[in-house]
């Protein structure tokens, strides 16, 4: 499947390549089809007839024991990327700036505030549907509690906060007990909250150990795609793996996740024994760090059409996190409790750069894009220090673009483009593809 | 104690206020430094500063550092602020959307100003001091201490408590490989929070006094005095806080009620101020600062109790787990900061305070991309309108304010003060 680049609609540095740059997965009318079915199904559940408890949660939420106790779970962070990638988040971010809440405030707190405080959305003019209960984990970062709090205050819902100490290089035995302590009472709590009482710690743990597998299977499979996106040229790149990202996070633990994911590795296979890439004429091969910028897709294409493609990000390898073994059967409140306290946002700089160079290292990258993302603090904070590294140990090319991911006004692309001509200058004289430049 | 001696108190405390590494390092030479608050010229001649000793100086960087901890470990403990100024190394660290205060302590950790200290101890509060945590660890001189409290962001819950003790222990043990330092024994934790009590003691009859008698006492002053007690040997600190209370206290009890006229009475409500610059603001524009809902005084005062945790466990049997698990329900039981979950008691203080203390309005006093404050603001300041007090919010940066726009603001804002009629509780009301 072709696609034709529309033009630079910000004309600062001429027309896009005729001829098609990248090239989308088939599978991407399926994942049309499973966002769609899973934002209805939570209207469904909130409708005339609907009998399902919603739970709003964070991404690095423990969602599986909401999933064990028949709770959907919906995701404002990905409801503010679908505004984002609407074009839309603008009006909604200034309704809560009107409302008080500070511009420098998250993006998608603020897109969700402001739909949340006028009714409105972007699913058939629609909000989220309205949450039974919340559900937050700080292990993405201190403002998801923040944010929480404000959504309580204005639905008067009850709220649980997973509070994940920062797991800077490890973690204590006394942390994980801390955290698993806090999942035995979610347990309790998410059951009042929907007016039943807390099951049988037997048939919970059964429904539970079954959900974790599905989460176990779904990211094997994530894992699987990645390292099939090692192949030269790269089969997917950044704009498939942004979108793919959507049921990892939000159909994680569910069969559909893993059905779907195993339909993406199938057709990511058959490209590589195909040699077929993403990207027409792949020269270069970049890591992209950060969320992405969900309003501007163009940049990423923009790149593509001068041939060099994404081989990986740390946003979507992060959710490659959740591998549970069989001997997590014993116990798996503790084995859950470690891995949502090691997500990739809740670790120290050191663990982050091992990280990120054993994913340059994996897939052959001659390059890192980090989006300093003005929303994210706990992504963007110690990019510098990553940059650096990259560069003095690893001796490749970086560069740091300016942006946030929803909220475009702190956003300028013609002058990023600018940098990122400069930047493929730069990736050019130096490194070549068959010889990636790597200490 | 007379005039003279608690005015020079006071002078001292406010000068250690104004330069706290040099305070730190040297306590009997800060008493002549500059004099910020009007109080005269200080005395150099406080005899409980040689207390102090040669003690290391610990510095440490959330009000949710227990002091006691790193008194018990023979070291001073000194709160760490943000460096004043241009920025400097900080830019090649943090981005500038990091909470201002964050990067400023960063940049004056990395441009050397404390090089004295021993060590320091960060605390889990909120992602850009987390940021600032993992920058300082990949830059910090080789060898030197650094410790990370990792405190839960909720302080009530299963398991918070017991967590914060854990966390406590950690420190305890970590703190005796600061150079100097001795290992934290269960009598001198004791004797630690038994001090640390007393000083708070003191330093509350104070924040009692500039609600009361605002004319003997101003806000910026007691926010001065906090740091300055911050700052210096907290025996030699608990000293002249008790002489500047005992000294203004013969007054204010003696005179009665205030001659001066009636000044419109603000609550401030934010976080770390390196100075007490905004406050002076407010009341050179004509108000009374008599409240505050601060990270160095009000919030850091606002202990249930006057046990403050481990001075209460006094039996001999206590063991230093038994003291930190004290210790820790005072910390977690206070009224927590915005970094805290919930935020629910920070509010219901603070409309507590308002009517106590007869409250016109609040000013709100936001870091520049304070992430924590900043969520709060809007809903906090809805309730504190319902109750009758207007509010103001100002940005700060680094502690200080945009003089003139800020200036012009606070005027109209107490200009709007001054045609409110009074609150339902009868607190608020015109001047």
């Amino acid at each position: 499947m072709r696609r034709t680049s529309k033009g630079d609609p910000s004309g600062a540095t001429g027309p896009y390549p005729l001829l098609a740059a990248d090239r989308r997965l088939a599978s991407d009318r399926d994942l049309k089809g499973l966002i769609l079915k899973h934002y209805l199904g939570a209207y469904k559940a909130k409708g005339l007839l609907g009998r399902k408890p919603v739970a709003w949660v964070t991404s690095g939420a423990p969602v599986e024991i909401l999933l064990a106790l028949d709770i959907l779970p919906v995701y404002p962070e990905n409801y503010g990327a679908l505004i984002g990638s609407r074009k839309a988040a603008v009006a909604y971010c200034e309704e809560a700036e009107r409302a008080g809440y500070s511009q420098d405030l998250c993006s998608y707190a603020r897109t969700n505030i402001g739909s949340m405080l006028t009714g409105r959305g972007e699913l058939g003019g629609r909000p989220l549907p309205r949450p039974d209960l919340l559900v937050a984990a700080k292990n993405i970062c201190g403002v998801v509690v923040k944010w929480w709090e404000v959504t309580a205050r204005h639905f008067g819902c009850p709220l649980f906060i997973v509070d994940t100490p920062f797991a800077a290089d490890g973690l204590t035995p006394a942390q994980v007990a801390y955290v698993r302590g806090q999942l035995e009472e979610l347990i309790v709590f998410a059951s009042r909250a929907i007016h039943r009482p807390p099951p049988s710690r037997e048939a919970f743990e059964g429904r539970l150990l079954g959900v974790l597998e599905l989460t176990r299977q779904a990211t094997a499979l994530w894992q699987d795609i990645q390292v099939l996106r090692q192949a030269s040229p790269t089969p997917a790149s950044a704009l498939d793996m942004f979108t793919n990202l959507f049921p990892i996070v939000t159909l994680r633990g569910s069969a559909l996740c893993v059905e779907y994911y195993r339909k993406v590795r199938a057709e990511l296979a058959e490209r590589v024994g195909q040699g077929l890439g993403a990207v027409d004429g792949e020269r270069f091969r970049l890591i992209w760090d950060n969320i992405a910028i969900w309003y501007d897709f163009d940049l990423v294409r923009y790149l593509h059409a001068r041939g060099a493609a994404f081989v990986g990000e740390t946003y979507t390898d992060a959710w490659g996190v959740y591998q549970y073994r069989p001997e997590d059967a014993a116990d798996p409140l503790e084995a859950m409790a470690r891995l949502y306290s090691q997500v990739l946002l809740n670790v120290g700089l050191e663990v982050r750069k091992e990280r990120l160079f054993r994913m340059v290292r994996a897939q052959h990258a001659h390059g890192v894009v980090f989006h300093s993302c003005r929303s994210c603090k706990t992504y963007s904070l110690g990019q510098y220090e990553l940059s650096r590294a990259v560069r003095n140990e690893l001796g490749l090319p970086t560069l740091v673009i300016e942006a946030d991911m929803t909220d475009s006004r702190a956003f300028s692309a013609g002058p990023t483009k600018t940098r990122l001509d400069a930047f493929l200058e730069l990736l050019a004289a130096g490194s070549t593809p068959a010889s990636p430049n790597l200490a | 104690m007379t005039e003279s001696d608690h005015r020079a108190s006071l002078a001292r405390l406010v000068a250690a206020s104004g330069d706290p590494l040099a305070a730190s390092r040297d306590p009997l030479a800060a008493g002549g430094a500059g004099v910020s608050a009007g109080t005269g010229p200080a005395s150099a001649s406080s005899p409980p500063a040689a207390r102090s000793g040669r003690r290391p100086v610990v510095g440490y960087v959330c009000s949710y550092v227990p002091e006691e901890i790193i008194l018990a470990a023979g070291c001073h403990p000194l709160r760490l602020g943000a460096r004043a100024g241009p920025t400097g190394p900080v830019d090649s660290c943090l981005q500038s959307f990091a909470c201002s205060f964050a990067r400023g302590l960063l940049d004056g950790l990395l441009s050397g100003q404390g090089r004295g200290l021993g060590g320091v101890v960060f605390a889990h509060t909120c992602d850009s001091l987390r940021a600032a945590l993992e920058s300082w660890k990949a830059r910090k001189p080789a060898g030197s201490f650094t410790h990370f409290l990792n405190l839960p962001a909720c302080v009530e819950g299963p398991g918070a408590a017991e967590y914060t003790a854990s966390e406590f222990g950690r420190l305890a043990e970590a703190l005796p490989a600061v150079e100097g330092a001795r290992p934290v024994t269960a009598q001198a934790l004791t004797e630690a929070a038994e001090l640390m009590t007393v000083l708070r003691r003191e330093l509350s009859r104070l924040d009692v006094l500039r609600s009361d008698r605002p004319d003997l006492l101003k806000g910026s002053q007691l926010l001065a005095i906090a740091r300055g007690a911050a700052t210096l040997d907290r025996e030699e600190a608990t000293d002249l806080v008790r002489g500047v209370a005992d000294g203004l206290m013969g007054p204010a009890t003696a005179a009665g009620p205030a001659a001066r006229p009636r000044r419109p009475r603000i609550l401030v409500s934010g976080g770390f101020l390196e100075t007490e610059e905004p406050l002076r603001l407010v009341e050179e524009a004509g108000a009374d600062v008599v409240g505050d809902d601060l990270c160095l005084a009000g919030r850091a005062l606002a202990f249930s109790g006057a046990g403050h945790g481990a001075g209460r466990e006094r039996s001999p049997a206590a063991d230093v787990p038994a003291l930190l698990s004290a210790l820790s329900q005072a910390y977690l039981s206070r009224v927590p900061c915005p970094t805290k979950h919930p935020p629910s008691r920070r509010l219901e203080s603070l409309l507590a305070e308002v009517k106590s203390r007869q409250v016109d309005g609040v000013i709100f006093l936001l870091q520049k991309f304070c992430d924590p404050h900043a969520f709060d603001y809007p809903a906090f300041r809805e309730a504190l309108e319902a109750s009758g007090r207007p509010c103001l919010s100002l940005e700060i940066e680094r502690g200080g304010l945009p003089a003139g726009q800020a200036g012009t603001r606070v005027e109209a804002f107490l200009e709007r003060l001054r045609f409110v009629g009074p609150s339902a509780d009868g607190g608020g009301g015109p001047p």
